[in-house]
Parts: C-alpha cells; structure tokens; sequence
C-alpha cells in the first residue's frame, strides 16, 4: 500500500501531519504499539527537517505485511557534510527555527535510533534524498 | 497480551432513542452508529467519557449505577463522597452539613474521598524516584476514562499510565482495614461510592490492573444531591457548622485540574477535557513533545467539577473547592489540628497501593492478522476516494473513514452513503426502492413517514 504526501518548506505549523496520518493507518494493522511509535517519531523528525531545511519536498511511503519503507526527496540546499550532519547536535538551523524549538541538532540521529534502515544521500544546492525502512 | 474486559456504565434506552445521531457526532473514539433508526455503542471502543451523554436531547443515554434502592440495610454501610459533592452547595452550607445529610439517607458512616489525597501526595516522591528510568511523561491515572482512552487508542503509551491505585480506592481500603480493627466483620462492610461520572462506575465494576475493586457500589451524584437538597433545605438552624481540617488544604481541589500535577517533581501539565486530551496524546506518540515528566490528565472539562452526573455548574464548583481550600488553611492555624486518620494507616498502604500493569484494548484494529488488515486498509483507502469527504454523518456513521472501515467489516455498505446512492440510482445500479430501505435500515422504519403524507402518496 502506498501513501504520498507534500511538505511545503517553512510551514511548521502543518509539520506532523503526514506522520499523524500514518501512525492512525498503523495503528488499525495490529503492529507492535513500540513499532508504531518509532515509525511516528522517525516520520515526524523527517518532515520536520524538509520544512525547517528545504524548499518543499514529497514523502512516499511504501507498506506491505513484512515493513515500511519511507522515501523523502526534497528541493532544498542539499547537505553540505552528511557524516557531520549525522553527529548529535550538530545543526545548521537559523536562529529562527532554534526558536521554535527545532533544530537541535537530533533530528538525523534520532531518525536513525528509530528505523532499522536509514540513508542519506545529497547534492548540493539541489536537494535531499532521506530513505528509510522499519521492518514489522 | 490484551485486556477483553469491555463492561460500560453508559447505556442507550432504544425505546426513548430517536436516533438523532448527536451523540455520534461528538464521540471522541469514534465508537457510535446509527442503526435502526437509533444509537448503538460498539463495546470495544467505548470509555465511558459520557460526551454521548451530555448531547442526548431526549436523556435516552443514561448511566447504570447501584442506585439508592440497592443499599442494604443488613450491612455497615459506608458512603464515599468526592469533595466537588460538597462544592455542589452553596458554601453557607458547611462540609459537615452537607455530609450529615447524606449520612441521614442511610449510611452508618461517611468518609470524604480527598483524605486519601494525603497518602497520595507522600506517595508521589518515591514513585517520582522508582520511575526514574521509566520513559517519560509519566501519565496519572486518577481518571479512569483517560486510562481506558490510552487502552483504545494509544497502545504505545499504556507502559506510561502511573501504576498506583485512585485515591478512591486508596479510602474504601483504608475503611475496610480501620473497620476490622473496631471488631466489624469485613464480609459485613459494603462502600458506596457516591459518583459524578459514568467511568468511575466502571472503574468500579471492572478495574483496570486489579482483580477486584474495593468498592461494593456506585450512587449517581444527582440522586444524592436531591435528597441532600431536600434535607438542607428544611433544616433550619444548623448546629453542625463545626468544621474541622481532617486533611490538608490542597486535597479538596485533586479531582480538579491544576493541583496533583504540583505533587510530581519535575516538568507537569494539567490537561483536562477529552478534546485537548487527544490532541496532547497525539503529539506525545507522535514524539512531539519531550522534556515532560508528568501528565495530569482528565476527561472533563474543569476535571470531576465537570463530570456528568454533577448537578452545579462547574466554574461554581471549583470555585467553592477554592473557598473550602482557604477555609482549611484558616482552620489549621486557629484550631486544633485534627489528625487525619487514615495517614496512620500509611504503612500498611504502602503495601497495596500498586496497581498491575495495563493492557491495550482492540478497539481500532481491523484483524489480527497483518496480512488480512493490510487488504483491508488498502480497500479502505480506495472506498475513500469515492467517499464525499465531508463527513456529513447521513449513513449512520461519524466520518467518511469510519464509514469505510464498516464497509471493509461487513457492517455496512457502499449505498449507505447518500451521495453515492445518487449515482448508483442514475447509473441504474439501484432502484429508488432499494435506496429508501436503505435509508430505513439506517434511520429506522418510520423515519420517513413524514415526507410521504405531504406527498399525499400514504393515508394516515
């Protein structure tokens, strides 16, 4: 089954709810309630960082009875040194976003505590590409 | 493992049902439809909020408590009164007053509840302590409406629900230990819980994370507030204005938001009405919000001042507690104090207040088997795409999704949505007789009687 969602850049008050969407679609397939839980996180953490970061950008998200599998490919300036980028704390946030209480730098790391699957790949000045895949 | 225990308190009386469907339309699980031309609860889903309740134009949805008539007169009976009964009164009427008449309807003894809140507030450092490694917020479980709400639908965060007894239980144990002590057979002693809300029955009939509740049985608030109304009113000079402070200040306002949240260190947030409760949740499963320690959560608004079978308004309620309040404070420095006789039963307390663990319910999945439940989401979203969207209720069920989800479970059908009905009857996929069936099967046999007189098609 497959899910498609658009993420508008800078819209922070929206952020969430692709992730809400999927968690209630989980949530009625009798996963494990800590599985369903790590997806939420990862997925909210994910869009998070396409609105604080990039232009816009689309989730796909792919599901069938063994995994999920989650791609988000976004517009954006792209990531400069990813394995800094993985690092706790480490964010290139605006002052501005830090004020909303994002960009803490735990995004990335805490997308890779939650799935069992991550990679990051990037072109500068271009965009994003963040897959993902948690299995059941 | 799961929990199949699906006893309610809130029942729907189908003879005085209209089958309006107001209640369906602010059932915060999701849990009502229409069928027959009245309302029905799907059991599972059901936590006895009572929203249902308080929309009922013709009160067909009603609470099954114990009643007054089931008290038995062979016993030692013991009345449980929540301190927003006493905020039900004026407050020239004083705790004591208002407790004596209750006692006078027929019960041995009388016991505030909030004298349990004592025990509860020394409990809650070492518990902060002991959940030190627990992943936070730690959720109260005073209000058994939220923890049935959390079984339903956020199965993640059942391991977060405080595992201790509600301060109402802690009081019926307190009284059944104290009895036994005055030589009064334990078989013999039966509490009643004088009760502003349908999930505090229910919490009493089928506790979550005990075997049994210490409590024998439940009294609606507003059959105790008339006959305490009754008595109050024909007593004129009262000698029973003695007020003592049995407990400190603050426990009269724990059933209201604002006052447990202060007893747990750390960051805490009151939450109370069942809307801000879901959307909070939501955020919370989601990992939107970190850095809390402790929620304090309720279902009404303004917390049991709120409830459902309270007869006050509730900002007066909570209102007079905050006079009571002042008043005790001012009583512990004039009078004498009075000990609070349950705290000297804290010891053997400390020994039974834990509750189990919790388990979710299976309100929400559509199989047990992942496989099967995946076909069945993947029809669901594609019979959404045909649904209008929004969420117009005329098929008996609350949103276009619920909908769905009754057709994928064999409970319902496509033509039950009127807009797809319309195109089915042009199509020539159904004819206008199957779709007034339909209708009928939905909203009942005589629900459109009216239309045809007008019509001039029926006699009368």
């Amino acid at each position: 089954m497959q899910f498609e969602y658009d993420i508008q850049g800078g819209d922070f008050s929206s952020a969430g709810k692709a992730s809400s969407d999927i968690k209630k679609v989980l949530k009625q397939l009798n996963i494990d309630p800590q599985i369903v839980r790590r997806i939420a996180i990862a997925l909210y953490e994910a869009e998070v960082n396409v609105v604080a970061h990039a232009y816009k950008g689309v989730m796909k998200v792919d599901l069938d009875a063994q995994k999920i599998k989650i791609v988000l490919e976004d517009e954006g300036p792209g990531i400069e040194n990813i394995e800094r980028a993985m690092q706790e704390g480490f964010s290139t946030a605006s002052d501005e976003v830090r004020q909303m209480g994002f960009g803490a730098g735990m995004g990335l790391p805490n997308i890779k505590r939650n799935t069992d699957e991550m990679h990051l790949s990037s072109v500068l000045g271009e965009g994003t590409k963040l897959e993902m895949m948690v299995i059941f | 493992m799961k929990d199949r225990n699906y006893t309610h308190a809130i029942q729907i009386d189908t003879t005085k049902c209209i089958g309006c469907s107001h209640c369906m339309q602010v059932c915060p699980t999701q849990a009502i439809r229409i069928i027959e031309g009245h309302a029905d609860i799907m059991p599972e889903r059901c936590v006895d909020c009572g929203e249902c309740y308080r929309v009922c134009p013709v009160k067909a949805i009603f609470v099954e408590d114990d009643g007054i008539s089931a008290i038995n007169i062979d016993a030692y009976r013991i009345a449980l009164v929540p301190s927003i009964f006493i905020g039900q009164f004026p407050s020239e009427h004083t705790a004591s007053e208002i407790l004596d008449a209750i006692k006078q309807i027929g019960f041995d003894e009388v016991f505030e509840v909030e004298q349990a809140v004592d025990f509860m507030k020394k409990t809650y450092d070492a518990i902060a302590d002991e959940a030190d490694y627990s992943p936070r917020p730690i959720i109260g479980s005073f209000c058994p409406a939220i923890v049935r709400l959390i079984q339903v639908h956020y199965h993640s965060l059942v391991d977060q629900i405080l595992q201790i007894k509600a301060p109402l239980d802690i009081a019926a144990l307190y009284l059944r230990k104290s009895k036994a002590k005055e030589n009064i057979n334990p078989e013999n002693i039966q509490i009643y819980y004088i009760t502003p809300c349908a999930a505090k029955i229910v919490a009493a009939k089928a506790p979550v994370g005990e075997k049994v509740s210490p409590i024998y049985g439940t009294i609606d608030m507003k059959e105790v507030f008339n006959l305490v109304s009754k008595t109050l009113m024909e007593r004129k000079d009262s000698k029973l204005s003695k007020q003592v402070a049995n407990m400190s200040p603050d426990s009269v306002k724990w059933s209201i938001p604002g006052t447990e949240k202060q007893y747990f260190r750390g960051r805490s947030l009151a939450i109370d009405g069942m809307e801000n409760v879901v959307e909070f949740l939501d955020r919370l499963e989601s990992g939107r919000i970190s850095g809390v320690d402790f929620l304090e959560m309720r279902a009404c608004d303004q917390g049991c001042a709120g409830g459902i079978l309270c007869p006050g308004n509730r900002f007066l309620t909570v209102e007079r507690l905050e006079q009571r309040e002042k008043k005790l404070a001012s009583l512990i420095t004039t009078t004498e104090p009075v000990q609070n006789e349950l705290m000297e039963y804290a010891e053997e307390m400390e020994k039974v207040f834990k509750v189990d663990p919790v388990y979710p319910r299976d309100g929400l999945q559509l199989d047990d088997d992942l496989e099967i439940a995946l076909q069945k989401m993947e029809r669901i979203k594609k019979l959404n795409t045909y649904l209008p969207g929004f969420d117009c209720g005329a098929c008996g069920a609350p949103t276009c999704r619920s909908l769905a989800e009754d057709i994928v479970k064999e409970k319902a059908t496509i033509s039950h949505c009127v807009f797809v009905q319309r195109v089915m009857e042009k199509n020539y996929n159904l004819s206008p007789d199957q779709a007034f069936l339909t209708i009928e099967k939905i909203w009942g046999k005589d629900r459109l009687k009216k239309y045809q007189h007008s019509n001039g098609k029926t006699e009368s």
